[in-house]
């Protein structure tokens, strides 16, 4: 089997939704549902905000605090844990971690995918050790990792950045192989050298399949830290949430979850703007 | 015009390979057979032929995008083997790049020639200017109609100033309209920059309106049917107009006949 093949079924799915794809010029007027005011939306989304939150309120209260906590007693944990410092240290400490083993999966995973893409030896020598480890569930080597590299950063670094590269190379490898046979020869009639080929026509047209790479990649490198920190609990989200676990302190258990939840939406959305910014002509119906 | 031969084709076959999935051999498909033909300097010359006798595919080995089993393809004498800048292709499909603006696509050519970015600037307006897209610089491919695309990708390859245009059915996606205004373009344009121009179509009207001469290929395989004179003098009346003349429509049924009778050649 080939990447392509197995990027064909797999991740290229999430590559392949309609905000990736250049969207055709249609005139949708004619099947467009009925026009709605963008301010009543908001007011919807708030009053949908406020009835659960509120119902969370009101039911969380009634649970035992040893099962479930609500929004007011996890604010107060929040405002504790912040104004002692463990909230910031343990985000500081993940991020940390998350930025760097992103940073290296980033690097791994484009280079890595934009030569498997391109030149058929390459993709000969890695097709086989990347289809095998993209479909081995990576948590579990975690615990051989650990017996590898200790307990410290080094270990969650490798965890995240394993979690992290697969999305961004099988998604580089797509771009690549889906790069549209026209446009390489407008460069070859143009008489472009391979590397200007590469570099003119290659990466600009595998952007966009590059920037869903990193989108999902953050989130698997979110998912691979909590799952990094759970192992060697000593510090981070994660360690945070396994010690006020154990404490039966569910309120504070809710605090690390909640910083997850604000970081993955964040970083999503700070990606998506970023390929918006490198890639408008995606973007026809704004 | 004086008539010297700025390329020749000199019996260009090709056959194609064609790989046998599951088990089943490898066929051959020929596509052209001999295909000899001189074009000279300053014409424009139209090759026509049925769908699939092979029109993308020699100008594809024109261009040098693909090798020929045998045969030579010759500009000013010399063999071509890959391709070059004495040589602009227009595509017969899409084919701007979408990331760059109208001016950035025209740009492309020389960007690969290493000309400072202020001189490309220039050059690019200046031929934008030319195909009446002035307006349109900055603009991204989907922004733009069909023709003005066409008109963007005529511009691209003008810019690198080839002394040989090969224009792959350029209008033929465009709506009647459309191609009739650009197709008059086309011939302004060619009065300004006098470009050898090697046009492959398969609308009959656009053959004779645009060329001096107008290659009839055969299918299956490809070979050269006979080539026509058009003896229409530049610059010429408006299409419409010059449907009306006698001689259009007796060259116009000719070619008609040309195309449809052609026996197939045992392979
Ligand atoms: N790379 C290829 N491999 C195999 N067969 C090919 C290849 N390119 C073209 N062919 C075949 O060669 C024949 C000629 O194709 P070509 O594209 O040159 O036709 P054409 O005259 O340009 O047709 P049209 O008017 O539809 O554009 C067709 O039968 C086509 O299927
Ligand atoms: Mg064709």
């Amino acid at each position: 089997m080939t990447v392509q093949s197995i990027s064909g079924e797999l991740d290229i799915g999430s590559a392949k939704t309609t905000e990736t794809n250049p969207v055709p010029n249609i005139d949708y007027e004619d099947i467009e549902p009925p026009k709605v005011k963008k301010s009543h939306l908001w007011a919807v989304r708030l009053a949908s905000i406020v009835f659960t939150v509120g119902s969370w309120e009101i039911l969380g209260r009634q649970v035992d605090p040893l099962f479930m906590s609500y929004p007011s007693a996890i604010a107060a944990a929040a405002v504790r844990l912040t104004a002692s410092g463990e909230l910031i240290s343990a985000t500081y400490s993940s991020l940390r971690i998350v930025a760097i083993s992103f940073g290296l999966a980033t690097i791994i995973g484009l280079a890595l995918g934009l030569l498997i893409g391109r030149y058929r030896y390459v993709e000969a020598a890695a097709d086989w050790l990347v289809n095998a480890l993209y479909c081995t569930p990576k948590v579990a080597i975690v615990p051989l990792v650990i017996i590898w590299f200790g307990l410290g950063d080094s270990a969650k670094i490798f965890i995240v950045t394993l979690l992290t590269v697969f999305p961004i190379l099988i998604n580089a490898i797509a771009g690549v192989k889906n790069v549209p046979r026209n446009l390489i020869d407008v460069g070859a009639a143009f008489d472009a050298t391979e590397p200007e080929i590469f570099r003119k026509i290659i990466l600009p047209s595998a952007l966009p399949y590059m920037m869903t790479g990193l989108r999902l990649g953050i989130g698997r490198g979110l998912i691979g830290m909590v799952v990094a920190e759970f192992y060697t609990a000593i510090n981070g989200l994660g360690a945070m949430i396994v010690k006020y676990g154990n404490q039966y302190d569910t309120a504070s258990m809710f605090v690390p979850i909640l910083v997850l939840m604000l970081l993955g939406v964040t970083l999503t959305i700070a990606l998506r703007s970023l390929d918006k910014y490198f890639a408008p002509w995606r973007y026809v119906d704004d | 015009m004086e008539h010297r031969i700025k390329l020749s084709a000199e019996k260009v076959s090709k056959t194609f390979r064609i790989r046998g999935g599951g088990g089943t051999p490898d066929s051959f498909l020929p596509v052209l057979r001999n295909v000899s033909f001189d074009i000279f300097e300053g014409e424009i010359v139209s090759i026509i032929g049925e769908s699939g006798c092979g029109k993308t595919t020699l100008l594809r080995i024109i261009q040098g995008l693909i090798r020929h089993d045998a045969g030579d393809v010759k500009v000013d004498d010399k063999v071509v083997v890959k391709p070059g800048r004495d040589r602009g292709f227009v595509f017969q499909q899409a084919s701007l790049l979408p990331w760059r603006t109208a001016r950035a696509n025209v740009e492309f050519g020389l960007e690969l020639q290493n000309i400072p970015p202020a001189k490309r600037r220039e050059k690019a307006q200046d031929l934008l200017a030319l195909v009446g897209l002035s307006h349109a610089q900055e603009q991204f491919p989907h922004e733009l109609s069909g023709g003005m695309q066409q008109r963007v990708n005529l511009a691209r390859a003008l810019a690198i100033d080839p002394a040989i245009m090969l224009m792959d059915e350029p209008f033929s996606a465009l709506d009647a309209q459309t191609r009739e205004v650009l197709q008059a373009e086309l011939l302004r344009i060619q009065q300004e920059v006098g470009k050898t121009t090697i046009f492959v179509t398969h609308d009959l009207d656009e053959a004779i309106y645009l060329s001096n001469r107008v290659i009839v290929l055969a299918a299956k395989p490809g070979r050269v049917k006979e080539v026509i004179d058009i003896p229409f003098d530049h610059p010429r009346p408006p299409l419409p107009e010059l449907r009306g003349d006698p001689r259009f429509q007796e060259l116009r049924g000719r070619m008609w006949e040309l195309i449809r009778s052609a026996p197939a050649v045992a392979a």
